[in-house]
């Protein structure tokens, strides 16, 4: 593991329930460790249930992870341990050290508020109070993500779901950063719409030296976005490697499937 | 004489209609209140002989906090005859026998709705103030557990983005009464119901502020020299009501809170006991 | 077969071993490469041969490591003098040395989807340490003059091109700033022979500016131009080193 990292995760867990006589608990994710350095983008592929999911939200402080550890480079750091932050200070790092781009961007945003207001509420958050420099950024940033001015008033219940999409990215980016987690970010787009996406994410983590997390089902996305990946399933990682070896010579039985069904 | 009654004694008559230990749980979150600026306190509000709604909650703190000596003031609306005022006054003499005025110069306890007397007020005096929603964040928040993290965690973005929208939407923030404030740099409070006008006069006021709401159960202080800052950007300062030209008809100041007659196309003073003793030469 | 050393060799492969285990097939074994020895020196081009299957590329995309191999190294020396195996090597290291430098030209590669040709070379520059947006474009423009891709297709998405034009592209983007090692399956199968001309010129020169290649070649003529060493494969195996006038004509090599 390299000394530059700006994500660090280590036997990341979590389980459901007690193990017991009567019940059983579910394991959703079990002994997951990886870091990723600025600028780097790390994919994690899996079936739905694999619980890529369940890690990214327990990286982002959605979920409580029942074991393991998580570090920022950004805070501390990298001497502190999330999970041992209490909520609230979790919820501070989420301003401006950690984003996480949901599925549904009406996850990562408010619906009856427009464009502009949303990442004003980032801005504000992290203390801007000047209404002119609020409405210039938040312009920049919707310009960036290819949204067209016109509509920055417009309240994001009326955009599509490609252009709620955009909005989401530009308010999870508001503050840039260092280290953001997209989740499925253009499942359910059409796929025209999602090539868009998909094209301004890997630029943008590009052009801001992002370090990313990327969690699909779908290959292709995995493959235009990252460099390395992870194979979940089943609540574990069964394989980890460059993106395009694990597409060229998986090893494990369960990735040699995954890569089969999906090139055809 | 039973056991019991021995025990309970004598039943004492009861001064400011509530009885020793209801006063002394109001004075016990009213201390917390002023302890931390802005911050609402819960309290069990009573049943009084004025409705909820009708500043149960106000009159509920002049009564914990009068003593014999005190002289008190009651408006409503900076007036002192109106129907409200003049009935919220009668009970609180009625169950104390201490001086009424309507000269906020002279009162010791100034119980409002809607109004801050045009005469600044002095260390030593209490204003009291009728409060119907006492959370800031009502508009943007209903559930309580959330608006208790907020105010917990001074998270008050979703309050910035309101007003952000609101001057997107409409141009200027369009707030009337009960602007929000930042109370002593941390707590952010409602004025309501009290006019923008009003609200600069409650910053680093030499006066102690008691905010009460029955209804809601809450009650709220600025204590003196504390800092009161309506939220707004940098770049769009905070303006007080004004209009231009407009003059009381009957004092002619142009300096005081004025209210508009209706169907007169006339201006009046909002404070009518200030605006009589301006006439009068006092 | 006894393995001529070379002098300051800038890839050291020591007893390569490549299996595939099929686990669709039960686990089944399919041997590529089975114990290669080989080296590459600066500026000394090496080109394998064989006959298809005989385990060419699979030694390239070891040596790339989009293949994990079974065993053995892949010792490469790098620029500033420190080696690394690049078959234990960890991750995110490999993706560093991939990136500054080692230059891998496949007609197989997969591309950036939506990245015009001039995007693609210049993304490669950048990933080879220029990070100057404007330097790097200027380097994508020359290398794209170099392997004659005119112009106005510079701005075209190269999914809509033709192999030949593909096959460029992806050379450009390979030799944008040389490599210390330079790695290419088959880069000019689909020229036509202007453009091939060109191409076999670059790698050319190339190697006489110091980098070190290791080629696959269907087309012996070119090998027989542009190699300082041949390598014959057969079954995963080397069976054959020298130069190429030995190499090629010693066992009637048929492709």
């Amino acid at each position: 593991m390299g000394a530059d990292w700006a994500l660090r995760v280590d036997h990341l867990g979590r389980t459901f329930g007690r193990p017991g006589p009567r019940a059983e608990a579910i394991v959703a994710a079990s002994d997951v460790s990886f870091s990723v350095a600025a600028g780097e983008a790390l994919g994690i592929i899996g079936e739905s249930g694999s619980g890529k999911t369940t890690v990214l939200r327990c990286i982002a402080g959605d979920e409580h992870s029942s074991s393991g550890s998580v570090w920022l480079r950004a805070l501390d750091g990298g001497e502190t341990d999330l999970v041992r932050l209490a909520p609230s200070q979790r919820r501070a790092l989420r301003i401006d050290r950690l984003a996480m781009v949901y599925q549904d961007p009406a996850q990562g945003l408010r619906l009856d508020v427009t464009a502009g207001g949303n990442i004003a509420e980032r801005l504000t958050a992290a203390g801007w109070r000047n209404f002119g420099q609020i409405r210039q950024r938040a312009a920049e940033l919707l310009a960036r993500v290819e949204v067209p001015l016109g509509r920055m008033d417009d309240l994001v219940r009326t955009f599509s779901g490609g252009m709620r999409q955009r909005v989401q990215l530009a308010a999870a980016l508001a503050l840039r950063p260092p280290v953001v987690l997209l989740d499925e970010p253009t499942t359910g787009l059409d796929a025209s719409v999602a090539a868009g996406v998909l094209d301004l994410i890997r630029d943008l983590l590009e052009e801001w030296g992002l370090a990313a997390v990327v969690v699909s089902h779908d290959m292709a996305v995995i493959e235009l976005l990252t460099r390395r990946c992870l194979v979940m399933h089943q609540g574990r990682v069964v394989e980890a490697g460059l993106t395009d070896q694990l597409l060229e010579d998986p090893q494990h039985a369960y990735t040699q499937r995954l890569v089969a069904a999906a090139r055809g | 004489m039973s056991l019991l009654d021995e025990l309970v004694g004598e039943p004492e008559p009861t001064f400011a209609h509530l009885d020793e230990s209801s006063k002394r749980e109001i004075r016990r979150a009213l201390l917390s209140a002023v302890a931390i600026p802005g911050y609402q306190v819960p309290f069990g509000s009573r049943e009084m002989p004025v409705a909820r709604g009708w500043g149960s909650g106000g009159l509920q703190i002049t009564l914990a906090v009068i003593g014999p000596d005190d002289v008190v003031k009651v408006i409503d609306q900076g007036d002192d005859a109106g129907v409200n005022a003049a009935n919220l006054r009668r009970l609180v003499v009625a169950s104390t026998g201490v001086t009424e005025t309507t000269d906020s110069r002279e009162a010791t306890i100034v119980q409002t709705r809607h109004r801050v007397p045009e005469d600044p007020m002095s260390p030593g005096q209490v204003l009291v103030l009728q409060v119907p929603v006492p959370e800031p964040l009502r508009g943007v928040e209903r559930d309580v557990r959330e608006l208790r993290r907020m105010h917990a965690e001074g998270d008050y973005a979703r309050m910035w983005v309101s007003l952000y929208e609101d001057l997107v939407r409409n141009g200027v923030i369009t707030r009337t009464t009960g602007y929000p404030c930042l109370v002593g740099g941390r707590y952010v409070m409602a004025t309501t119901p009290i006019p923008r006008w009003d609200v600069p006069r409650l910053h680093q006021a030499e006066h102690l502020s008691l905010f009460g709401a029955g209804r809601e159960k809450r009650v709220y202080a600025v204590p003196p020299h504390t800092d009161v800052e309506p939220l707004t950007f940098t770049d769009v300062p905070f303006e007080v009501e004004r209009t231009e030209g407009a003059r009381c008809w009957r004092c002619g100041s142009a300096a005081s809170y004025l209210v508009e007659i209706p169907g007169r196309d006339r201006w009046v003073c909002s404070d009518t006991d200030w605006c009589g003793r301006r006439i009068d030469g006092r | 077969m006894t393995v001529v050393p070379s002098r300051r060799p800038v890839l050291e492969v020591r007893d390569l071993r490549k299996q595939f285990v099929l686990h669709h097939l039960g686990g089944r074994h399919v041997t590529a490469l089975d114990g290669v020895d080989l080296d590459v020196a600066k500026g000394e081009h090496v080109a394998l041969v064989g006959t298809s299957g005989a385990g060419k590329s699979s030694l390239l995309r070891c040596v790339w490591r989009s293949y994990l191999p079974s065993s053995g190294s892949v010792v490469l020396r790098r620029t500033d003098g420190t080696s690394v195996d690049l078959a234990t090597l960890d991750d995110t290291t490999l993706a560093d040395v991939r990136e500054h430098e080692i230059g891998y030209v496949s007609q197989f590669l997969r591309r950036e989807a939506r990245r015009t040709a001039v995007e693609v070379v210049r993304g490669s520059a950048r990933r080879r340490g220029v990070l100057d947006q404007a330097a790097a474009g200027d380097l994508a423009v020359e290398a794209l003059g170099r392997v004659a891709l005119p112009a106005e297709l510079w701005n075209t998405y190269p999914v809509l091109l033709s192999g030949g034009e593909q096959q460029r592209i992806n050379l450009a983007a390979g030799t944008v700033a040389p490599p210390r090692l330079l790695l290419l399956d088959e880069p000019v199968a689909s020229l036509d022979p202007a453009n091939r001309g060109a191409v076999l010129e670059l790698i050319a020169r190339l190697r006489d500016s110091g980098v070190a290649v290791l080629s696959v070649f269907h087309d012996l003529d070119a090998v027989r131009q542009l190699a300082d060493r041949v390598v014959r494969l057969e079954r995963g195996r080397v069976v054959a080193v020298g130069p190429p006038e030995v190499v090629l004509t010693a066992a009637g090599v048929a492709s």
